[in-house]
């Protein structure tokens, strides 16, 4: 018998009938290869606008000189705002109340005058101000004024020609400063390889057991381990395959920068490994495929949206943020963010330990309970 | 007994129970290398059981049972290289062509001398090599199977009823294929319900009903040991004659041209059922008496009457 525990060209065999069955049936494809890039479209286009989001500014220039209005012509340039003119003869408040602006700028009259003064003394005493009317609770005025301090902050630096003293650089709790999309695209990757494995396991087995597929494979030399280690590695080569069809999405569209290292492939293993294992598992509980594919449904939705696939888990109260911590989703997540957004081998390796130790668990229990043949006694 | 090389199968009191039921109930046969041996029985006889005991893919209860010499609880992995398995119903990958499922199965036997050609010829499958196997009929689909049971050149092929499902013409061309394999002198094991394909394949039957095997032998033996009474027909279209039978305390049934067929344990009731039924005044065509064929006898040993047999077959056809 212990000769006759693993065949590598079963394995093979099993591999090629399973890749041919799945690119022979296109709608397995769509949804394995299309709909993550879909979902990675949609969403990278919406936060997309928002990172170059492009603002309303209303100015009331009320010096009327050159000086005022190369200003305003400097802001245009700066492509972050349309810009409306308020006439000067209008009483700003009254004008913000009615045209419902949130924010209007107003240059005073004595700009120029103040500028040159400032020029010749060429001192650091009180700077030229102008003023900010706006309206506190409007929503995203703050991102807006945040936007506007960067802008008159480099028209100040070319016009003094001196580089800035102090720059305030955002630090965000990252190393380097990432957008939406790039903490997105990790989180589909792995919600994706889950989600395919899981099915995988469940319903491709449940469907050959059922036509009896299976019971004419036991009559063959195929063993139990062949048997898995073909499901596992099939759903390993796909889920390289769509991951690179991810990025190859991300990078040509979005211009994503996120790190390709080892890792990857070391997530993308243990996140087969985990869902081959708990769906061996669920399909020998379960008994009836309908059964086993419902508990799969009810455990792939709740990992969706609580281990930080679409939103960091910092945004959820602390409760949620602790059940979080035990989903084994979670460990991808953050794993394949620590490898490919902040770079931080430290985290990537503690990740991997934690999945690694529960990808162990579940796959040698799911493989210790599965049959390939009707009976076990 | 055991161990003799004369056999390709030896079977000792075998019994599988499956909670207390024995759908397997004590059962001893032996299969001679190059024979084609045939269980013949109605559904749920125990075929599938023992055949899958044999085939060492279910355990027996107890009981031993050795295929080519080697102990089937023991040898899994000796054995199965060894046999062919057409198991019932079978089934295999919905999108693979046929041509790729033969390399697939010879691969599973680690086999790369597979003449994947020859056995598609073999069963006649040359114009849908590349057909998928979704898209074939039921015959091709059976047929296909039968190939693939072959992949490994087994010494014995099972074979668990090939036919059903199949209309006459499709059944016809798998015994072509079936009578091709016992040419070549393979040991053949084969399920069925049907006596016509036991008779026309098996050197021989076993009849087995409710877990037991009710008779042995080769298809003339059974006919000979068994057909110890008569099948009298009447040839009658008189609704009364039909009742008249059965007051004699016969158990008369209509076969499918609408005759009344009965069985007779003595020939003085020949005389006895052409005089009351003659007495009575009603009306009839004739009256044909003659030994019982195997069907006939299949249906005695099974326990079930004529004509059930008669439509079942009627329905089959
Ligand atoms: N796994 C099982 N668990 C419980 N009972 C079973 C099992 N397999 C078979 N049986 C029962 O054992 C009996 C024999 O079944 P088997 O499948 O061997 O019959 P068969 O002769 O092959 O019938 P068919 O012609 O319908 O294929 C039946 O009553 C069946 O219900
Ligand atoms: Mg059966």
């Amino acid at each position: 018998m212990k000769l006759h525990i693993l065949h590598a060209n079963i394995i093979y065999a099993n591999i090629i009938v399973s890749i041919k069955s799945f690119y022979r049936e296109k709608t397995v494809v769509f949804f394995r290869l299309a709909f993550p890039v879909i979902l990675i479209l949609v969403f990278g286009t919406i936060f997309m606008e928002r990172d170059n989001e492009i603002f309303d500014l209303s100015i009331q220039d009320l010096d009327r000189t050159p000086s005022s209005e190369q200003l305003v012509e400097a802001i245009r340039l700066s492509k972050r705002f349309t810009i409306t003119k308020v006439s000067p003869a209008v009483d700003a408040k009254t004008y913000a109340k009615t045209h419902k602006r949130n924010l209007i700028v107003i240059i005073p009259k004595d700009f120029e005058m103040s500028m040159m003064q400032k020029m010749e003394s060429d001192t650091f005493g009180t700077p030229v101000s102008l003023n900010q009317l706006y309206d506190p609770s409007a929503f995203g005025v703050t991102t807006k004024l945040g936007v506007l301090d960067m802008v008159l902050a480099g028209i100040n630096q070319e016009m003094s020609g001196k580089p800035p003293l102090i720059v305030s650089e955002p630090i965000s709790i990252l190393k380097k400063k990432y957008r939406f999309i790039e903490f997105f695209v990790p989180g589909i990757i792995a919600m994706a390889v889950m989600t395919a494995s899981l099915f995988g396991a469940v319903n491709v087995n449940a469907e050959l057991r059922q036509k009896g597929v299976i019971r004419k494979l036991f009559t063959t030399p195929i063993t139990r381990i062949d048997w898995i280690l073909s499901n596992v590695l099939y759903q390993f080569i796909l889920a390289v395959l769509s991951t690179a069809v991810m990025l190859l999405v991300s990078y040509v569209v979005f211009s994503v920068s996120l790190e390709i290292n080892a890792w990857l492939v070391v997530f993308i293993a243990l996140d087969v490994f985990s869902f081959v294992g708990l769906g061996m598992i669920l399909t020998r509980v379960a008994k009836e495929a309908e059964s086993a594919s419902a508990a799969a449904d009810a455990l792939m939705f709740p990992m969706m949206f609580l281990s930080g696939t679409f939103f960091p888990v910092e945004m959820m109260p602390e409760f949620l943020q602790k059940f979080a911590r035990v989903l084994p989703l979670y460990y991808v997540n953050e794993g394949l963010r620590a490898a490919m957004v902040s770079v931080d081998h430290a985290a990537a390796l503690k990740c991997a330990l934690t999945i690694g130790a529960f990808a162990a668990v579940v796959f040698v229990l799911g493989s210790m309970i599965t049959t390939l043949g009707g009976e076990s006694t | 007994m055991t161990q003799n090389p004369e056999y390709a199968i030896e079977v000792t009191n075998l019994t599988r129970r499956y909670k207390g039921f024995a759908a397997v109930d004590d059962i001893s046969f032996t299969v001679r290398k190059g024979e084609v041996f045939a269980l013949l029985g109605p559904n749920g006889a125990g075929k599938t059981t023992t055949v899958e005991i044999i085939n060492t893919i279910r355990k027996p209860t107890s009981g031993k049972v050795t295929l080519l010499g080697m102990d089937v609880t023991q040898k899994k992995y000796k054995i199965i290289p060894r046999i062919g398995v057409l198991p019932q119903g079978f089934s295999t990958f919905d999108r693979i062509t046929v041509k790729e499922t033969l390399q697939y199965y010879s691969r599973l036997f680690c086999n790369p001398n597979t003449d994947i050609n020859g056995l598609i010829a073999l069963v006649n499958l040359q114009d849908k090599v590349k057909v998928q196997y979704r898209n074939l009929s039921g015959g091709l689909k059976q047929r296909l199977g039968i190939a693939v049971a072959l992949v490994n050149d087994p010494e014995v092929v099972f074979l668990d009823e090939p036919t059903t499902g199949l209309d006459p013409r499709a059944r016809r061309e798998v015994w072509k294929v079936l009578l091709g394999l016992k040419k070549k002198g393979k040991t053949l094991f084969l399920t069925t319900h049907y006596m016509e394909e036991a008779e026309l394949l098996a050197d021989t039957v076993a009849i087995v009903a409710k877990g037991k095997i009710t008779a042995m032998g080769s298809p003339g033996e059974l006919i000979e040991n068994n057909a110890n009474y008569l099948v009298a027909m009447l040839k009658s279209v008189d609704e009364n004659v039909f009742e008249i039978v059965r007051n004699m305390g016969l158990a008369p049934a209509y076969d499918s041209q609408g005759h009344i067929k009965v069985r007779l344990t003595h020939t003085e009731d020949v005389r006895r059922l052409l005089n009351t039924v003659k007495d009575s005044g009603a009306s009839f065509a004739g009256l044909d008496v003659r030994k019982p064929n195997l069907e006939e006898v299949f249906l005695k040993l099974t326990d079930e009457p004529l004509a059930q047999g008669f439509v079942r077959i009627k329905g089959a056809e």
